[in-house]
């Protein structure tokens, strides 16, 4: 099959369509970026104006949402005009399930956030609590037009899931892991995995809801009733839902391939991934380009690909990833660690791939353009880094990036948005050549919480990083003493830093190696490590080295 | 005569001062912050620590066999001495000595020292807290004294320390390598003199860590991992000079009593060195006043740390005998790290 991009009149980017709006909603508020609703943010999506953001932070047990308004300086920086937020209205339901770090399953370590108008507004799952008081059962999906209406959806649960044990027993196999919004047939189109798809339609005067599940035999969608008997090899899951932004097509990500519903029926569109098991799916950019995501697990490892195919091309091509001079390289991110897609933005003819690790903290994006995932930089022992994030300014600490949208900062102009587990959100006006960080910094205790050396016990030449809160920005000294309060060793002095949610503050300083001020290993035994702030405050941590030789 | 007596007070606090402020320029050895470098700077005994942590030219200074060994030849009954020393961040010290006469001219005393923390946070490099360590370290002293004259002593003393990081377990957990935790040193030998020239002056020398080794140093390696997969130290116990100066008088009726040391620490595996780059020095002064009959009033410098102490001397009596008692406090402030520790109790008495 050809992918060809054809015109109809359906579509209406959504992106602009409130753009005029934009002036009257923003308010210059200096103190505007104090109001995040957490800094552990896990999702952000458009809100449908110019300079319109949305982001959904979950604070241990408390959900909520910001609505950000930003605007760009005559210099290209973004300023942030106002925020406002609102806690969700029940704190036993959230957006962000606790396997979101967790778990391995592709589909299972993002949280879809699309915008879907303005009967909608940003749509996100939302998940109850188990027995063991941990969100892992799928109840519906929020939808968020605006601060006073962050309103809960319920789905019911088709009785058929009681009747299948597997499904009784992991509820996270039918959980939400994508939305598509039509906005001429006003219909919702949700991902439920191994429920197949379900469409909220809301084109009547009543809404009505209808859940479907892909037949792969008789090639159709249908619908899912009591007495069906759900057979997942015959009825795969179907893990992300996309509408075609020109043609209106239905795009399904599902354990067997990619499926498209078009006006000439449902049709497993591609040969090479026909068997795959998809787990994403990401259109947009210009040219018109297609991202897929496969995912699957192989023994205790995830075998992860990217895929894509642009407009007119006869199937999806493995992306390719290039060196710094643009030659494809054989080994890829794949090789190093088992990566999965957290989000996808398109900006122009760049698409911004998210990918996290899985069983660690390891995130960035890359940049693809029409030839592949470019490397930004060769490192001293000659690794290709991919992955831009902290090194590349994306954030200023490091934190895992855990979401990523595309938006319209002005009426001309792109914006590109991550969330950060623990520092916020960073916005960049210039397809992500500079950033800005948005924190909540009343969030932030105006002391250096307790210090933490890490890891605590080291020998002389390992690291152990000093952990801190700064709450406002200041002049750190940390000095490392002896059991009987002897200073040895100065390890900053009067330093400026940031404020931040991050419990620290500079790796590539902050962190005592079990040296003395000249250099010498400190001898075996418990050491202390003080942190002092220029604002009177002072905290103490613990560290202890094995090594030291008499010197 | 006053004038004398305050001036040479004021002489002996400006030396002591002296002695602190050169210790900064050549505290460069990382060797004395270490874990097994602190004992000697840190002492033992709440009534000695109130005032500066002097003690070494004090008969009655206690546990004897580790201030100065020379010390056991004065004592004429059996002495125990118990201290507790909490200072801030968990750390929890103490000292214990017990000690005698043996003949007529001879005495001999058991000292133990005890420094620890109580609450060391295992933190992996995931920043979990896998667990909490309570890491500690302690010293042995056995003391032999023979008193040549009425007013001269000599000393000999035996130690050797037992630490244990606690924290091996975790190690397993955290990385799997099979730590050791205990660590013990090889007998190291201090000898002492002590003088009483006469009511009024005190005077005391006494040489610290000696070894049977090579330049008389006490070193030793410690492999902190069971299959060699971390590097071994190689520990040196540094060589001491301790020379104590003791004055007493009285103010207006009330005995006063003036204490000062000076230390030398050679920081360096050679029998002398002169370099003054290996030595690291520092100094003690302290005052006590008798402000009414058996309570005492303390002040005192070490090195840079102040500390303030009181001590009340009792007796209890048990049949028709009677043991006197004394109870002391101090009060700690160490001013490099900006910390100030309340509570330090000792007890020390006499059994007839």
């Amino acid at each position: 099959m050809k992918f060809s991009m054809m015109k109809t009149s359906g579509f209406k980017s959504l992106a602009f369509s409130a753009s005029v709006l934009a002036g009257t909603m923003l308010s210059v508020n200096a103190f505007a970026g104090e109001t995040l609703f957490s800094n552990y943010v896990y999702a952000v999506g458009p809100a449908g104006q110019n300079g319109a953001l949305w982001a959904f932070s979950r604070d241990n047990s408390y959900s909520g949402v910001t609505l950000l308004n930003f605007n760009v300086s005559d210099k290209g920086n973004v300023v942030t005009e106002a925020t406002k937020q609102a806690q969700v209205a029940t704190d036993t339901l959230t957006a962000v399930q606790d396997g979101i770090f967790e778990d391995d399953l592709a589909e299972r370590r993002r949280i879809p956030a699309v915008y879907a108008g303005s009967k909608f507004g940003l749509v996100l799952p939302m998940f109850a609590m188990d027995k063991d008081d941990r969100y892992r059962v799928p109840a519906g999906y929020y939808t968020i037009r605006d601060l006073g209406n962050v309103i809960e959806n319920p789905i019911d649960v088709p009785s058929i899931v009681e009747d299948l044990d597997t499904l009784d027993k992991n509820p996270m196999m039918y959980a939400t892991s994508g939305f598509a919004y039509d906005s001429t047939a006003k219909r919702l189109w949700i991902a439920r995995g191994a429920l197949g798809v379900m469409v909220h339609d809301v084109s009547g005067k009543k809404s009505a809801d209808t859940t479907f599940i892909l037949d792969v035999e008789k090639k159709k969608l249908e619908i899912l009733k009591n007495n069906t008997k759900l057979d997942l090899k015959k009825n795969p899951e179907i893990f992300d839902v996309r509408l075609h932004p020109e043609t209106g097509e239905l795009w399904l990500a599902t354990a067997k391939g990619v499926w498209v519903q078009s006006s000439g029926g449902l049709k497993n569109v591609s040969d090479k991934l026909k068997d795959s098991r998809v787990t994403g799916l990401w259109l947009g950019g210009k040219p018109f380009q297609v991202i897929a995501e496969t995912a699957y697990k192989k023994g205790d490892d995830v075998v992860g690909g990217l895929w894509r195919v642009y407009d007119g091309a006869k199937d999806f091509s493995k992306v390719n990833f290039l060196d710094t001079a643009g030659k494809v390289q054989k080994k890829d991110v794949y090789d190093e660690a088992d990566y999965t897609v957290s989000d996808v933005a398109f900006i122009g003819k760049t698409a911004f791939v998210l990918v996290r690790a899985v069983g660690g903290f390891v995130s960035g994006y890359l940049k693809l353009d029409s030839l592949g995932a470019r490397a930004w930089e060769k490192d001293d022992d000659g690794k290709l880094q991919w992955l831009y994030g902290y090194e590349t300014g994306a954030t200023d600490r490091k934190a895992t990036i855990v979401s990523m949208c595309a938006f319209p900062l002005t009426k001309n102009r792109m914006g590109l948005a991550i969330a950060t587990d623990g520092n916020g959100i960073s916005v960049s006006a210039d397809s992500g050549a500079s950033w800005s960080v948005v924190l909540n910094r009343a969030k932030l205790s105006n002391n250096l919480g307790s210090i933490r050396m890490v890891p605590s016990v080291i020998t002389p030449g390992s690291e152990a990083l000093v952990s801190y809160k700064v709450g406002e920005e200041s002049k750190i000294t940390i000095e490392v003493f002896s059991y009987d309060m002897r200073k040895v060793r100065t390890i900053v002095k009067d330093a400026v830093r940031n404020a931040d949610a991050s419990r620290s503050s500079n790796p590539k300083e902050d962190f005592w190696d079990g040296r003395d001020d000249h250099g010498k290993d400190c001898t075996m035994g418990v050491y202390y490590i003080r942190v002092k702030d220029n604002h009177g405050h002072i905290g103490w941590g613990k560290a202890m080295t094995l090594g030291g030789n008499f010197r | 005569m006053m004038n004398l007596k305050n001036l040479v007070v004021t002489a002996l606090a400006v030396c002591s001062l002296a002695s602190s402020a050169l210790a900064g320029p050549f505290t460069k050895k990382s060797e004395l912050g270490g874990f097994d470098g602190f004992v000697e700077r840190m002492s033992g005994g709440v009534r000695e620590l109130g005032r500066g942590n002097t003690g070494s030219a004090d008969t009655a200074s206690m546990p004897g066999a580790f201030w100065n060994p020379a010390l056991l030849g004065f004592r004429e009954n059996l002495g125990v001495t118990l201290n507790i020393e909490r200072r801030d961040l968990d750390r929890l010290g103490g000292a214990f000595g017990v000690e005698g006469k043996v003949g007529k001219r001879m005495g001999v005393g058991f000292a133990m020292l005890y420094r620890g923390d109580r609450d060391f946070s295992v933190i992996n490099d995931d920043d979990e807290t896998v667990g909490t360590a309570k890491p500690f370290f302690s010293m042995f002293y056995l003391g032999f004294a023979y008193r040549a004259t009425r007013q001269d002593a000599f000393g000999l003393s035996f130690s050797m320390s037992y630490d244990n990081l606690d924290i091996s377990e975790y190690m397993n957990e955290m990385y799997g390598i099979d730590t050791e935790d205990a660590f013990r040193s090889p007998v190291t030998v201090n000898i002492s003199w002590f003088r009483q020239w006469n009511a009024k002056w005190s005077s005391s020398v006494v040489i610290r860590n000696l070894s049977f080794s090579k330049n008389l140093s006490a070193k030793w390696t410690k492999n902190p991992s069971k299959d060699n997969s971390l590097a071994s130290t190689e520990g040196v116990r540094p060589k001491v000079l301790q020379i104590g100066l003791g004055y007493r008088s009285k103010i207006m009726g009330k005995p006063v009593y003036a204490w000062m040391e000076a230390l030398d620490y050679q920081v360096a595996d050679t029998l002398l060195a002169f370099d003054p780059q290996l030595h690291v020095w520092t100094g003690r002064v302290g005052f006590e006043c008798e402000i009414v009959p058996r309570a005492t009033l303390r002040v005192g410098m070490d090195d840079l740390n102040w500390m303030l102490g009181a001590g009340y001397k009792f007796e209890i009596r048990v049949g028709r005998k009677k043991f006197p008692l004394e109870v002391n406090y101090a009060f700690l402030y160490e001013t490099s790290a900006g910390l100030w520790s309340p509570f330090s109790l000792g007890l020390r008495g006499y059994i007839p």
